[in-house]
C-alpha cells in the first residue's frame, strides 16, 4: 500500500528551458547538485539530476492534485484516484505497475497530500525506460472502468475504517483542522468522509483524471546514474506528444494570521486519556522567515534535547504522555501544530501552561549561539538525509521546484537556515507564537 | 457550482475521446521497453586488509567522497554467543549501556553530544558481534571519535541507567511478545540452535537476570577490547588520515587475552519436527514458521542458496506465494529468507495462513521445498527472473548511507570478502539451473525441517488432527505438552517436560 504523508507544496509560474548550474559555493553538498531544468510543449516540467554513484535510478511524477482540488459533496476523489493510478491503463494489465518494477528488482511507492500526489519508483540504471514507459502510460491512458473504480472507493472506505478505529484522537484532529483553516478546501480531511466516498461516481473520478492529471499539471523528475542526452531522448518519445490538460486553478490566498485566541472544546473523542490540539497561523512557505520558523521548530521538538520534549516528557517530572507536532506546510499556507496527550485533565492544564511558558522563557531569554548550534546540526543533518539517495534527491528537487515555482534559490537555502541567529528565533516567536495567533483544542474524554 | 460543470464536462470529454486516442496510440506504447545492458562494474570502496594499531585494533576505511557524513563502525566480538550459558541476554544488556553513560557525561549529556554532531548513535547486537553504529556531519570526525573512545576508555555502568535499560528490554520484549511472527521466529531459533551458543540469542523476558555493575563491568572488560574490534570508517578519508586519528583517541585502549570462544558448528535437526506456540488472542489467522539450520556455507553455495531462495520465496512472484497465495489461497503471504552466520546457516520460511490451512500449508511447503530438490527443479528462465532480481536490487540496498556502512560492516564482521560486495554481480551470474539444483539437493532434501505454529491452541487443536505428533510450547517458550495421535488416529496430549527440554535456553 502506497505511503501516504505530508508534503511541502507549492505551484510553479511558467518557465522556460534552462539548464542551471551549480548555485556558488556554499561548502553545502545540495549547491553541488547537478541539475536540469526543462519544460516541455504539453507543459510537463522535467528536472534531471545526475549522480554516478551506483547503479541507479529513480523516477518521480509529482501532480499538482490532492484533497484541497475536492468540491464540497466530492471529497475522497484525490486518495481514489492515488489507488486508480496502479489499476492499468491501456497498455499496462491491471495492478501490473507494482510487477513491472519488482521483477527487475525495483521498489515504487506513493505519496498523497493535501496539495500533491507523487508517484516515484527506483529501478537499476538500465530500467529507466520501462518507467517512463509506465509513468507515460497512465498520464495519459489510464483505464478507470467500474470494477477497479469499485475496488479502490472500497480500499479507502476500509483504509477510513481503519483510521478511525485505530485513532481515538481521529475525529479531534479532522475538527482541530477546521479551527485552524479557514477555508472547506484545506479543512476536510485528506482521505475524504465516509459518506462523501460512497456517493462518488465513474464519471466524478473521470473528470477528475481529465482536469488533473495531464502533463502540463505535473513535474517529472529524473535522479541518478543515467546518460542525460539518453533520457531526454526518452522523456520526448514517451512525454512530448500527450496532449495538454487543463491549466491549473491559481494559488489561493495566504492563511491570515489569528487576531484574538480560540479556545473550543471536543467531546466526542474515544479515547481515556484526554489531549489537547495547539495550533499557531504561520506565513506562507515563501515567506522568509520560514528559515526562522524551521530552525525554531528544531529548538521546540525536533529530538531529545528539544525545549518542548524536554519540558514535557522529562523522565523525571513527566507531565505528557505523548507529544508530536512540526510545520505543516501546503502551497500557500502553514501553520504550527501540537499535539498533546496528557494522564489526567490536571495534567492537560499543566502542559499547556508549560508550553507557552517555553515559547516566553525564548523571547525573555535568548537561546545561546553553542545551544542554537546544537538545532542547526540537528537540522543540517536532515536536511543531508534529504538527499541522501537517488529517490530521496527525486522528492526533494520536486518539492523545491513546487515549492518555490524555480531554482534560482537552489544551493543557498542551507545556508540561510544556517544563517538563522538568536535575535531571529526572539523575533519569530514574538510574531507568531503569541496566544493572540493561537488555536486551542481540548479533546475531552467521554 | 462552477466546479462541478467543469468536472462533469471534463469527464465526458473523456468518455468520447477515450477510444479514439487508444487507436492513436504510437506503436512503442504497446510494449514494454527492452532493458538497455547492465553496468557491469558497481565501483564500491574495496574490501581491503585492515591496518592493524600497536595494541591490536584493526582499522578500515570505506573512501566516499561525496558523503556528506562520516560513518564509525566499531564491530567488537562480543554478540550473544559469547554470553554465559546461564546468563542469556548479558551480551545485549552490556552493549545497551554502552551509550548510557561514561564517568564524565551522564546519558542526557551523550545524547545532547550526539545531536550537536548532527549524528545518530546506535548499537546492534547478533548471534556474533556487537555493532556501534555512530554517523555525524563531515566535519565532526574528531569530536565524535572523542566520544567513541570515552565510551569505550571510561565506560560508567551505574545501577540507575542498569535499571533504565532492564526497563526498556522488558518493555522492548514484551512488545515484541505480542508479535505473533517474533514469537514464531525466537521458537524455530530455540529449536534449530538448541545447544548452540546462538540460542541464547533467542531470549525471553523471564530469562533476564538482575545483573549488578560488577557483572555488566566484568563483561565489558573480557570482550571490549582493541583486539577483539575492528573499526570501520565510511566518508571522505584516507586509511592513514584515519589511522592517526584513531591512533590519537584509542592508543591507550589496552589489549587483553581474549577468553575463547570456539566456533562451534551448528548440527542440523535430527528429525522434522511440528510445534505449536500457544497465542491465545490470534485466532484469526496463525504465523508458520518452517526452517532448517546446517552448517556455514562456502561463498560459491551462498550464492546459489540465494538464487535458489529467490526462486522458493524471495519475491511477490516466487512459487510459495504463488501457490499458497494465488493458486491455493491459503496464505496472505509466504516467503523464505536464506541467514548466514559466522558458523551457520539458515533457511526458513514464513507464512501468514488461515487457521483452518494451517496443516495444508505446511504440506505444501514442505512439497515446494522438496520439489526444487527432486520432481520440479528451478527452471533456466526461472533462474534468470530471480538473478534480474538479486542484480536490479543489490544496489538499490547501498543506497543510503545508514544501509551501505551496515552492510559493508556486516561482511567484514562475519568474515566475507569481495565476492559479496564488489564481486557481487559476478557472482550471482554464474549460478546456473546446475548450481541450484546441487544445492537443493545437498541443503534442502537430507535435512530435516522444523515448523512451528504460532496460533490459537483452542482454535486450532481440531485443526492439527492431521499431524501425527506436535509439541505445545506458551509464548514464552515454555514447554507445555505433547500431542500425539494414537493407533485409531485420536489425539492424546501429555503434559510435563520432554527430557531434551528439560533445560531452558541459557541454563545448565
Amino acid at each position: 500500500m502506497p505511503f501516504k504523508g505530508r508534503w511541502t507544496w507549492g505551484w510553479a509560474a511558467a518557465l522556460t528551458s534552462v539548464l542551471l548550474l551549480p548555485a556558488p559555493a556554499s561548502g553545502q553538498k545540495s549547491g553541488s547538485l547537478p541539475l536540469t531544468h526543462y519544460r516541455l510543449k504539453n507543459g510537463l516540467n522535467v528536472i534531471l539530476s545526475e549522480d554516478f554513484t551506483l547503479p541507479v535510478v529513480s523516477v518521480a511524477v509529482a501532480y499538482d492534485v490532492g484533497s484541497v482540488h475536492e468540491p464540497q459533496g466530492k471529497t475522497g476523489m484525490a486518495a481514489v484516484m492515488e489507488n486508480l493510478m496502479f489499476s492499468g491503463s491501456a497498455n499496462v494489465p491491471p495492478r501490473q505497475h507494482f510487477n513491472y518494477i519488482n521483477r527487475v528488482g525495483g521498489t515504487f511507492n506513493a505519496l498523497l497530500m493535501e496539495d500533491r500526489t507523487v508517484f516515484y519508483q527506483t529501478v537499476p540504471s538500465n530500467r529507466l525506460s520501462l518507467v517512463l514507459w509506465l509513468e507515460s502510460d497512465r498520464m495519459r491512458f489510464l483505464e478507470i472502468g467500474s470494477r477497479a473504480f469499485e475496488d479502490a472507493r472500497a480500499a479507502i472506505l476500509e483504509d477510513l475504517r481503519d483510521r478511525r478505529a485505530g485513532d481515538p484522537y481521529y475525529d479531534g484532529a479532522r475538527a482541530f483542522d477546521q479551527l485552524l483553516y479557514s477555508d472547506f478546501a484545506h479543512s476536510h480531511s485528506l482521505y475524504g468522509s465516509e459518506e462523501d466516498v460512497r456517493g462518488l461516481t465513474l464519471d466524478d473520478l473521470r473528470a477528475f483524471y481529465a482536469a488533473r492529471y495531464g502533463p502540463n499539471n505535473a513535474v517529472l523528475c529524473i535522479t541518478g546514474n543515467f546518460d542525460k542526452l539518453k533520457a531526454r531522448e526518452l522523456i520526448s518519445q514517451y512525454f512530448e506528444t500527450l496532449p495538454r490538460g487543463r491549466d491549473a486553478a491559481p494559488a489561493a490566498e495566504p492563511l491570515a494570521l489569528a487576531r484574538k485566541q480560540v479556545v473550543t472544546t471536543f467531546a466526542g473523542s474515544a479515547s481515556s486519556a484526554p489531549a489537547f490540539h495547539l495550533g499557531f497561523r504561520l506565513p506562507a512557505p515563501r515567506s522568509v522567515d520560514f528559515y526562522t520558523l524551521t530552525i525554531l521548530d528544531y529548538v521546540l521538538l525536533r529530538g531529545r534535547s528539544s525545549r518542548i520534549t524536554r519540558r514535557l516528557l522529562n523522565p523525571d517530572a513527566k507531565i505528557a504522555y505523548q507529544l508530536s507536532g512540526g510545520i505543516e506546510k501546503r502551497r500557500d499556507r502553514s501553520v504550527y501544530k501540537i499535539f498533546v496527550i496528557a494522564n489526567n485533565e490536571a495534567m492537560a492544564e499543566r502542559c499547556q501552561s508549560a508550553l507557552f511558558a517555553e515559547l516566553d522563557r525564548l523571547k525573555s531569554s535568548p537561546l545561546s549561539e553553542e545551544a542554537l548550534g546544537r538545532y542547526k546540526a540537528m537540522f543540517k543533518q536532515d536536511f543531508m538525509g534529504r538527499l541522501s539517495t537517488t529517490v530521496d534527491r527525486a522528492l526533494y528537487l520536486t518539492d523545491f521546484f513546487l515549492s518555490l515555482g524555480d531554482f534560482q534559490e537552489f544551493g543557498l537555502e542551507l545556508d540561510k537556515y544556517l544563517s538563522v541567529t538568536p535575535a531571529d528565533i526572539v523575533g519569530i516567536v514574538a510574531r507568531y507564537f503569541s496566544p493572540e495567533n493561537s488555536i486551542i483544542l481540548n479533546v475531552r474524554t467521554k | 457550482m462552477k466546479i462541478r460543470t467543469a468536472l462533469s464536462i471534463g469527464g465526458l470529454a473523456v468518455l468520447i475521446a477515450a477510444p479514439v486516442l487508444s487507436a492513436q496510440q504510437e506503436r512503442f506504447r504497446k510494449t514494454p521497453p527492452p532493458p538497455e545492458p547492465l553496468q557491469q562494474e558497481l565501483g564500491l570502496p574495496a574490501l581491503s586488509a585492515p591496518t592493524v594499531l600497536s595494541n591490536g585494533l584493526r582499522v578500515s576505511v570505506a573512501y566516499r567522497e561525496s558523503a556528506p557524513f562520516m560513518g564509525l563502525e566499531l564491530l567488537v566480538n562480543a554478540g550473544e554467543n559469547v554470553s554465559p550459558d546461564a546468563e542469556p541476554g548479558l551480551a545485549t544488556f552490556v552493549a545497551s549501556l554502552l551509550s548510557r553513560g561514561t564517568q564524565t557525561r551522564s546519558a542526557t549529556e551523550i545524547e545532547e553530544i550526539v545531536e550537536s554532531l548532527g549524528g545518530t548513535l546506535f548499537v546492534t547486537v547478533n548471534q556474533d558481534y556487537v555493532r556501534i553504529s555512530f554517523h555525524v556531519l563531515q566535519e565532526n570526525l574528531d569530536p565524535a571519535l572523542d566520544l567513541l573512545a570515552q565510551m569505550l576508555l571510561q565506560p560508567q555502568f551505574s545501577e540507575r541507567e542498569i535499571a533504565n535499560v532492564r526497563r526498556i528490554i522488558t518493555y522492548d520484549l514484551q512488545e515484541k511478545e505480542s508479535n505473533p511472527e517474533f514469537v514464531a521466529k525466537r521458537q524455530l531459533y530455540r529449536l534449530l540452535f538448541k545447544g548452540h551458543p546462538y540460542e541464547k540469542f533467542a531470549v525471553s523476558r523471564d530469562l533476564l537476570r538482575n545483573w549488578t555493575p560488577r557483572d555488566i563491568q566484568d563483561f565489558f572488560d573480557r570482550y571490549y577490547r582493541p583486539n577483539n574490534a575492528h573499526l570501520i570508517i565510511t566518508g571522505n578519508l584516507s586509511l592513514s588520515q584515519a589511522t592517526r586519528k584513531i591512533s590519537h583517541v584509542l592508543n591507550t585502549w589496552p589489549a587483553r587475552e581474549i577468553p575463547g570462544s570456539p566456533q562451534k558448528p551448528v548440527r542440523p535437526p535430527d528429525k522434522d519436527r511440528v510445534c505449536l506456540v500457544d497465542l491465545p488472542q490470534s485466532s484469526d489467522a496463525c504465523i508458520l514458521f518452517v526452517g532448517t539450520a546446517f552448517p556455514r556455507p562456502d561463498p560459491a553455495d551462498r550464492f546459489a542458496l540465494t538464487v535458489l531462495n529467490q526462486v522458493l520465496g524471495g519475491s511477490l512472484s516466487s512459487r510459495l506465494l504463488m501457490n499458497l497465495r494465488e493458486s491455493k489461497e491459503f496464505a496472505n503471504y509466504a516467503f523464505s529468507e536464506v541467514d548466514v552466520f559466522r558458523s551457520a546457516g539458515l533457511l526458513f520460511i514464513r507464512a501468514r495462513v488461515l487457521p483452518d490451512k494451517v496443516v495444508p500449508a505446511l504440506q505444501e511447503i514442505q512439497k515446494e521445498v522438496r520439489a526444487l530438490a527432486t520432481t520440479r527443479p528451478a527452471v533456466p528462465t526461472e533462474i534468470e527472473l530471480a538473478k534480474t532480481y538479486l542484480l536490479g536490487n543489490f544496489p538499490l540496498g547501498l543506497e543510503r548511507f545508514d544501509q551501505f556502512t551496515a552492510r559493508m560492516a556486516d561482511i567484514i564482521a562475519l568474515g566475507g570478502g569481495e565476492e559479496l560486495w564488489n564481486g557481487y554481480y559476478g557472482q550471482v551470474m554464474l549460478v546456473d539451473a546446475d548450481r541450484v539444483l546441487d544445492a537443493a539437493q545437498r541443503y534442502l532434501l537430507p535435512l530435516p525441517f522444523v515448523a512451528v505454529i504460532a496460533g490459537d491452541r483452542a482454535s486450532l487443536t481440531g485443526r492439527l488432527a492431521a499431524l501425527e505428533a506436535y509439541d505445545i510450547y506458551d509464548s514464552k517458550g515454555q514447554f507445555l505438552a505433547t500431542s500425539t495421535k494414537d493407533k485409531k488416529g485420536a489425539l492424546h496430549e501429555a503434559g510435563g517436560m520432554r527430557p531434551e527440554f528439560q533445560r531452558r535456553p541459557g541454563q545448565k
